[in-house]
């Protein structure tokens, strides 16, 4: 398990145990975590999932995919730390990871 | 539904010989061939779409309920719930919306087909009535959702006029109906429910919780899939070519899932249903049916907040792989 803090909206923190292997997106919807949808289930086809990784976690992901790019565009209030939480993969060294969520994914 | 490579969309409609002379674009294909039409519908109702439109949205709430207000009465389905998705549909596809009459009534024969008419002759409608628009927009293109279309690119190359019919045709169908179908059901179930109407209109910020449970709650479509190979899945065997039938209202209504599945409840905590689908092929438009439903009620309930069912009438409803709400008709004190 890998930690996983996700600060909502209302700057409540959720502290998860995610499973490693499993999206970050998939982590927050089923603790069902206020101001997330992932309405598509992760196939890169809603941008329900945005999230703001903090900066100093941003080197240590993978940059985002031509595709992920294509529907980050497709959200609101993007910022440069935007991401598709979807595309998120947990594994132990993003152990301790923190994701905010905009105040809403439409 | 998720699982695209084991149950193909190829058919979408029945009874499945329909398939052959109705085809649409993307629902009936499968990935990789899916992805490039999906990605143009993605952009179209994206999130930053859908928010922009919230103002046109209000604007015509409002304008659609005043019209009735005073009276009295109304009767649901045709003076509010056609009206309120198909007039801004039709804005954002830039149609005239007095085009809705006859667009609605091929739909109609699309998802709940009555026999009237041949499946080629609704596909002939449909051809009639879109091709020439689309030739002219391909002439040209404005800022509409079918002009952002045929500017899009399939793999680098440009979509085909057949391709084109076949995406704005199913777009239109998808866009004529469905919501209008949410939006007479959670009618009839808050006019017989005034304890859950006296909830929303005493705290509004629970309307986007209700929009989710009544969404849950009030599942409409039952769509097929065929499958592609001999397999067993989930201990049931298949055959190659068996055409199943996925109810999604079964999944939101499940007692593993949800307790007391029936009972509508706003403070209920929502995770997966499928009442939008899922996998590659879940409803595009979704965030649009949620701005729509949450916008309505802000605006009927902040006006009209106490309604029946008309004394001595029974609501209609018809059943296809959409089910909808046809008449429900609806009184309150002026």
């Amino acid at each position: 398990m890998v930690k996983l803090i996700v600060i909502d909206a209302s700057g409540a923190e959720h502290i998860l145990d995610a499973e490693a292997g499993r999206s970050v997106m998939k982590a927050a919807t089923d603790a069902l975590i206020p101001g997330i949808m992932g309405e598509c289930g992760g196939c890169l086809s809603c941008a329900t999932c945005h999230g703001y990784v903090d900066d100093a976690w941003a080197p240590r992901l993978e940059p985002p995919s031509d595709e992920e790019q294509d529907m980050l565009s497709c959200a609101v209030d993007v910022l440069p730390s935007s991401r598709l939480t979807c595309q998120i993969e947990m594994k132990p060294e993003l152990d301790g990871l923190v994701v905010r969520l905009p105040a809403a994914q439409f | 539904m998720p699982d695209h490579d084991l149950f193909s969309s190829r058919n979408i409609l029945l009874p499945v010989e329909r398939n052959e002379a109705i085809r649409v674009l993307p629902t009936s294909l499968d990935p990789p061939e899916h992805r490039p039409f999906r990605n143009l519908i993605n952009h179209g109702l994206s999130p930053k779409v859908v928010r922009g439109l919230e103002p046109s949205i209000r604007e015509l709430t409002v304008s659609l309920i005043e019209a009735f207000r005073a009276r009295g009465h109304c009767e649901f389905a045709s003076e509010f719930a056609e009206l309120l998705p198909i007039s801004l549909f039709l804005k954002m596809v830039n149609l005239p919306v007095e085009d809705r009459i006859r667009l609605k009534a091929l739909s109609e024969q699309v998802n709940r087909p009555d026999g009237s008419m041949t499946p080629e002759a609704v596909n002939q409608g449909f051809y009639d009535y879109l091709m020439p628009v689309l030739l002219e927009r391909r002439a040209n293109p404005g800022g509409d959702l079918f002009s952002q279309f045929l500017a899009g690119s399939i793999d680098g190359r440009p979509m085909t006029d057949g391709e084109a019919f076949e995406l704005c045709m199913q777009v239109l169908i998808a866009g004529l109906d469905t919501v209008v179908s949410v939006l007479g059901f959670l009618m009839m179930f808050l006019a017989r429910n005034p304890d859950h109407r006296r909830q929303l209109v005493d705290d509004p910020a629970m309307i986007p919780p209700a929009v989710e449970e009544f969404l849950r709650r009030f599942p409409l479509v039952a769509i097929p899939r065929t499958v592609i190979r001999d397999m067993e899945f989930q201990g049931v065997t298949f055959k190659e070519g068996d055409l199943i039938l996925v109810p999604t209202m079964l999944h939101g209504l499940d007692d593993r899932s949800y307790q007391c599945p029936l009972d509508v409840d706003f403070s209920r905590r929502i995770g997966i249903h499928s009442t939008f689908g899922a996998g590659v092929h879940r409803c595009p438009g979704s965030l649009l049916a949620r701005a729509e439903l949450r916008i309505f009620l802000e605006e009927w309930l902040s006006r009209i907040p106490d309604f029946d069912i008309a004394p001595g009438r029974t609501p209609k409803v018809l059943y296809g792989i959409v089910g909808t709400v046809v008449d429900l008709p609806l009184v309150w004190q002026a």
